[in-house]
């Protein structure tokens, strides 16, 4: 598999021959040169193979030029960094770099896969549905691990990434993708009318492929003209160029994705700090396509073997790199471009000769060759292929446009084939965001048409393949660009030079190379070299009927795989075209989806991994929260302590102990995720008279009242107990998870419905810190914070507010409980809260005070009965479903949710209703969810009756409780109901009320 | 990701700095005659919107700029942003003109309306 | 007698000096949130007498006094800041000033955290995290507008050319002060913006 070294003795515009590079491909130590990719070096070594396929693992070497490469993926650098499926053509080469080929074992020469190749007869297009059908038994443990294993190219680090990624936003006038000779010259005449202009590419420099095209501009060569245009946009200080960077996706209103590969191509940035990839989010005022066209390969018989390459390919090796495809090839060309190839093959000294499939081709470049001495076989197409690992061989036939299968075989020895069946302009960016294409029968593709949003498209990209219109296309679409954004933009002033360029004959279509069998007679002519997949499987599914091509698609995996079917998608297209007598139009087309290359995950997420991976809030008290044992749980975003655990105490301990403390002596805990919400105005009592289900302006001045909201629907949204400050001011608390969302919605009503209240509503959550000192010592504790109110029973009760301070602290107290005992709620300024904090627990030390944390506190509101919205609610629950029916007033004519509630679907017998549940075994604490059955069966399905919505074990009354909604629960009081649970056991368990403790409530107000 | 304007400040960003609030010009009944609302005109305010390929009148509130609510009309096919106004207002006449649907009878009652 | 503790969100973070800006916690101002309507002349002349300026109209604009700045959030609210020390005597005096004019006053110094941004870069490094276009002439100083900031709510003050405050809720401070030293980081300047930033205003 590896030859004699193939760099040529001179040549080479990309490299530096004075400076050479070191590196490794599958272990072995190579050499190349500063400039060289890594397929050019590998080449340069005499090594064909890259890799073996996805599905029959038959080797393949490379193709392609730059990101359309489809067969030379390869794996890039090692542990932590090892990243799979990087396309050989695109990577530079760098001292040091380590690669490795990838689908095979265990060598490249030797894999045991290709077996798969043989045995092709048993993999024919709906391979998968075929296969993977029954025993369904069968799925789990053989065909989705089969899968999974076959599924996939490279391997991806196991390690963590140790490099840092992240994204930028950047607005631009006018953004032009590609830095070929259209986009340089609209980025130019954009530019000249001083609007902001960002040019991209994918490739380090500029140019396209400006130096594999022929003609003459002014007095210099295409390339010279290219290398002018670079130097003058780098000095124009409105104009930006991101190399490096491909763009990956165009969106909605001109905005784009871009990937910049920042670091790949130097680790020692990466040392310096850099991001490995940096995603660039853009706005674009305009954006001008101009990301040039991708050469076709030939389908014909064996067409994916090691060394035939894509005519540009062949032609770029040998003038960029100064590296030789082989000693003897072979153009396989149906258009003239190809012969440019052919010229620089011959100008390198290596043997050449044309196969072309037109039967009179005449362009000037054809005729050029015949001049030079070229052997050019007109009427001709390579019909089989000899050799596996590389090529002997090749069998030329006569052709005429439409033959079926060849007569008569002609053998030729060569080493390599430089293939060209035309050029698809790259239309994935345009068609992305729905842009409209047209066939172009001249081209044998599509090109744009039309564009909802602010974009055109010129040059190749455009199906435009002449220099001369390229660049007056280009100039008129960077001068329309920058008007577009800027009516006062000034003409651009550029004065185009005389082109010369060879007149080229016509391509003629040819999407399917006879051999001397059919399709299906052993030959694999390749479509998709990436999913292999053959005309022969896209002829298949034709018959097998999946007449719509995005069904033989999705049957045949055609276009699936990485490249998004770059080089195959047009030729697939002519395939089934010819396959049911249809023209491409009547075929369709395939959607376009971003990426139009893959990118890293790492560039995906940027920044946001680890600690930022998900914003974490935090109160003023989460070190002391830390520092003292606490484990946290996360309520929406907060990180709200959940126990507080002393050495040698497990959860279940810690919970228990902290609610015996508060039931027994003055526990304390960190409320200040509660939402709260200032409300003011002179019809501020009347607004929430319209936003709770109960009355609020008959609440007194200094008091408390707890207070449910419905959405429209009539069902359960917050709950929370609000305060009146003053006569037109009231602050309202949320529940933790609602304060967001609560203040947005009152802001709503007032904006877009009530538009007459004057009321002003501020969220004010965070200005506080907010602690429940709870428990029968908890005025004992307040107490002896020495506070400038009074703290007794009379002069402040249960419901109740006041405001003053304690000591140096300013801060509102609320008598509001949530766990049934006395208990103050003392909110103080945020940044004051960690001080106010250790003064309560160091004031509270000789009452036996305990911090609690949110476990405890649910366990002190369910023995209660207490509801949470989002627990004994799920959205479609009512105020009536959880027995507070007496909190929805009936003297008001309207509040938000009123005229749902008295819908007949929400007032039948059958409605799920909240109960209090105890289980027969006191011991026993039914799951969290578990469901309650009409009659326990031997096995499902069991009619449904309702469900467990919190269920403890409570210390309080050494034993189990629970809470579900049941159907027609209240009714049902004292009836044993069972959970049959997972595993066949089944808990039964009486209903009850809620209240399991201090029934009367003697303890809350005492 | 489209590009909303706010009317009421002049900001302008991404649509993820906004909030969309679904259909615009929905009556709510209970905001005029609570006591006389059948099943069937609540049930319509809940639940029933106008769904149509091209003009949508649609609420929005820019999030993150003045935090207030405005009104947009849209085409739902281009997604081409034919007017921004604010939430006390009516369309654009001609945009009214060109309504359908639900709404060509609400601003017809509300043009008359003094 | 109890002494208050003062302790406010980063305190016990600093800028890790691996940054191409500098980062730091300003917890010396305080600030007061005010409701009313720009359109009642009251609510203005009360305003400014006790503010000694006029509330600003523009969208985005801040007015400046003395140590007192003044922020316009939207069409019936602003933000003042002004020393922390000050701030409740301040929000006293407005409620007194503003009496029944239909208005709410609330001190709210502690609901956010400032963030401060020094440097040549300072604006580079807010763009990647947020989506404006800090290089338009748009954001000259005392701009100040609300954005979407990695992940979370943001409140940008363009203080000068070169100095950015980014204030954010209080909870969300250790988050966004991460976010800063890890945009920030020497190293991964981008170039792009260098060029950027020679840019006239248009």
């Amino acid at each position: 598999m590896t030859g004699k070294p193939h760099r040529l003795a001179e040549g080479g515009s990309r490299i530096d021959r004075s400076k050479p590079v070191s590196f490794s491909f599958d272990g072995k130590s190579l050499t190349g040169f500063e400039g060289d990719t890594l397929a050019s070096a590998v080449m340069a070594s005499g090594q064909r193979v890259f890799g073996r396929s996805f599905k029959y693992h038959r080797p393949r070497g490379l193709v392609g030029l730059g990101s359309e490469e489809m067969n030379a993926l390869v794996g890039v650098g090692i542990g932590a960094r090892a990243e799979p499926n990087l396309r050989a053509t695109q990577v530079e080469l760098y001292a040091g770099l380590s690669a490795i080929s990838q689908n095979r074992w265990p060598s490249l020469s030797f894999d045991i896969g290709a077996i798969n190749n043989k045995l092709s007869r048993l993999f024919p297009g709906g391979f998968y549905y075929k296969t993977f059908m029954w025993p369904k038994s069968f799925w789990k443990h053989v065909y989705e691990p089969f899968i999974r294993r076959a599924a996939g190219l490279g391997k991806a680090a196991e390690e963590r990434d140790p490099d840092t990624y992240e994204h930028m936003h950047l607005h631009a006038d006018v953004v032009v993708v590609g830095g070929g000779i259209a986009g340089l010259t609209a980025a130019e005449a954009a530019g000249a009318s001083g609007v902001r202009v960002l040019l991209i590419d994918e490739n380090p420099g500029l140019g396209g492929v400006a130096d594999l095209t022929a003609g003459k501009i002014g007095e210099g060569s295409v390339a010279d003209h290219a290398a002018g245009l670079a130097a003058r946009l780098r000095a124009m200080n409105n104009v930006h160029i991101l190399a490096r960077t491909t763009a990956v996706g165009h969106y909605h209103h001109n905005y784009m994705m871009a990937a910049e590969r920042v670091a790949d191509h130097d680790p020692s940035l990466l040392a310096a700090g850099a991001p490995r990839h940096r995603l660039w989010k853009i706005r674009a005022g305009h954006v001008i396509i101009a990301s040039g066209a991708l050469e076709r390969p030939i389908a014909f018989a064996n067409n994916d073997r090691p060394g035939i390459m894509l005519a540009t390919a062949a032609r770029a090796m040998v003038t960029r790199y100064g590296v030789a495809p082989g000693k003897e090839g072979i153009v396989f060309t149906n258009n003239d471009d190809a012969y440019l190839t052919a010229f620089a093959l011959k100008a390198a000294g290596i043997a050449v000769r044309v196969v072309d499939s037109r039967a009179r081709p005449d362009g000037a470049l054809v005729q050029r060759a015949m001049a030079e001495g070229i052997a050019v076989s007109a009427g001709s197409v390579i019909s089989a292929v000899e050799g596996s690992l590389s090529i002997k061989a090749v069998k030329v036939a006569a052709y005429r446009k439409g033959q079926g299968r060849v007569i008569t075989e002609k053998r030729v020895t060569c080493d390599f084939i430089a293939m060209s069946g035309g050029f698809n302009p790259v239309l994935h960016l345009w068609c992305h965001n729905g842009g409209r294409i047209k066939f172009d029968d001249a081209l044998a593709s599509y090109r744009p048409a039309t564009h909802s949003d602010a974009i055109s498209a010129i040059g190749a990209a455009n199906g435009t393949m002449s220099v001369a219109e390229t660049l007056t296309e280009a100039v008129a679409a960077g001068e329309a660009a920058a008007k577009s954004v800027n009516a006062k933009a000034k003409a651009s002033k550029i004065k185009l030079p005389a082109v010369t360029e060879p007149k080229r004959g016509p391509l003629e279509t040819l999407w399917f190379a006879p051999a001397t069998g059919g399709y299906n007679e052993g030959n694999k002519h390749f479509i998709d070299f990436q999913n292999d997949v053959t005309a022969a499987d896209l002829e298949l599914a034709q018959r097998e009927g999946y007449e719509s091509v995005e069904h033989t698609k999705r049957y045949t995996t055609f276009g699936m795989a990485t490249d998004q079917g770059k080089t195959s998608n047009i030729n697939g297209l002519g395939v089934l075209s010819e396959a049911t007598g249809k023209t491409i139009p009547e075929i369709g087309i395939t959607t376009f989806r971003p990426p139009y290359t893959p990118y890293s995950m790492g560039a995906i997420a940027g920044a946001l991994t680890g600690k930022l991976f998900l914003p974490v809030r935090r109160t003023a008290l989460f070190q002391w929260h830390t520092d003292h044992g606490a484990v946290f749980e996360p309520i929406g975003q907060w990180r709200r302590a959940y126990a507080y655990l002393r050495t040698d105490e497990d959860k279940h301990a810690a919970i228990t102990r902290e609610i015996l403390s508060v039931r027994n002596a003055v526990g304390l805990l960190d409320a200040s995720t509660l939402g709260k919400i200032e409300i003011k105005g002179p019809d501020a009592a009347e607004f929430l008279d319209r936003v709770y289900t109960n009355m609020f302006s008959t609440l007194k001045i200094g008091k408390c009242r707890y207070g449910l909201m419905m959405n429209e629907l009539g069902f359960l949204t917050d709950d929370g107990v609000t305060v009146r400050l003053g006569e037109n001011h009231f602050l309202m608390h949320t529940t933790s998870g609602g304060a967001d969302r609560i203040a947005a919605w009152l802001e709503e009503w007032l904006q877009t419905e009530w538009t007459h209240y004057k009321v002003f509503v501020t969220p004010v959550t965070e200005q506080w810190s907010q602690f429940a000192i709870a428990g029968p010592k908890a005025r004992a504790v307040l107490a002896k914070l020495s506070p400038d109110f009074d703290v007794s029973n009379e002069a402040f009760p249960h419901m109740s507010f006041k405001s003053g301070r304690l000591g140096g602290y300013p801060v509102r107290v609320f008598r509001i409980s949530f766990s049934g005992e006395q208990s103050y709620e003392v909110a103080t300024p945020a940044n004051l809260g960690p001080g106010l904090w250790e003064a309560i627990m160091e004031a509270g030390q000789e009452f036996g005070m305990a911090p609690y944390g949110t476990e405890a506190l649910h366990v002190l509101r369910a023995e209660k009965g207490y509801i949470v919205v989002g627990d004994e609610t799920d959205g479609t629950t009512t105020p009536i479903d959880v027995g507070l029916e007496g909190l929805v007033s009936k003297k008001k004519a309207d509040f938000l949710g009123k005229r749902s509630l008295e819908q007949s679907y929400l007032k039948g017998p059958n409605r799920k209703q909240l109960v209090g549940l105890l289980t027969e075994d006191p011991n026993e604490v039914l799951p969290d969810g578990a469901y309650a059955v009409r009659e326990v069966k031997d096995k499902p399905p069991m009619e449904m009756i309702g469900q467990v919505t919190s269920t403890y074990m409570s210390p309080t009354l050494g034993r189990s409780i629970a809470m579900a909604l049941i159907e027609n629960g209240r009714a049902r009081m004292g009836e044993v109901i069972a959970f049959p649970l997972e595993g066949g056991k089944v808990v039964k368990a009486k209903i009850t009320g809620t209240v399991f403790y201090d029934k009367d409530g003697g303890r809350i107000s005492a | 990701m489209i590009v909303v304007t706010c009317p009421v400040c002049g900001a302008k960003g991404d649509e993820t700095d906004f909030h969309y609030g679904g259909q615009a010009h929905v009556r709510r009944p209970a905001s005029h005659d609570p006591l006389n609302i059948t099943d069937e005109l609540q049930r319509d305010y809940l639940f029933i919107r106008h769904n149509p390929r091209g003009l949508h009148f649609e609420r929005w509130r820019c999030d993150r700029g003045c935090g207030k609510w405005f009104h947009a009309a849209r085409d739902t096919a281009t997604l081409e942003f034919k007017a921004f106004y604010g939430m006390t207002e009516l369309p654009p006449e001609d945009l009214q003109n060109e309504a359908k649907g639900p709404w060509a009878d609400e601003f017809k009652s509300r043009v008359k309306a003094p | 007698m109890l002494e208050a503790r003062f302790e406010s969100a980063l305190a016990h973070r600093d800028g890790d000096g691996n940054t191409y800006v500098t980062l730091r916690e300003l917890n010396e101002r305080g600030m007061i949130d005010v409701r009313g309507l720009a359109t009642d002349k009251k609510f203005l002349a009360a305003a400014k007498s006790v503010l000694g300026l006029d509330l600003p109209k523009a969208p985005r604009s801040s007015a400046t006094w003395g140590d007192m700045r003044v922020f316009w959030l939207s069409t019936d609210q602003w933000l003042i800041t002004c020393p922390r020390a000050k701030a409740q005597a301040l929000s006293d005096e407005l409620v007194a000033a503003l009496g029944v004019i239909h208005s709410l006053v609330v001190n709210v110094s502690d609901m956010r955290s400032i963030i401060r941004l020094e440097g040549e870069r300072s604006r580079e490094v807010v763009m990647k995290g947020s989506t404006l276009d800090l290089t338009d002439g748009d954001y000259g100083p005392g701009t100040v507008r609300r954005m979407r900031f990695a992940e979370i709510a943001a409140l940008l003050h363009i203080v000068e050319e070169q100095v950015i405050d980014i204030y954010v809720f209080r909870s969300y401070a250790d988050y966004a002060f991460e976010f800063l030293l890890k945009a920030a980081r020497n190293g991964s300047e981008v170039a792009l913006l260098d060029e950027r930033r020679q840019l006239p205003a248009n």
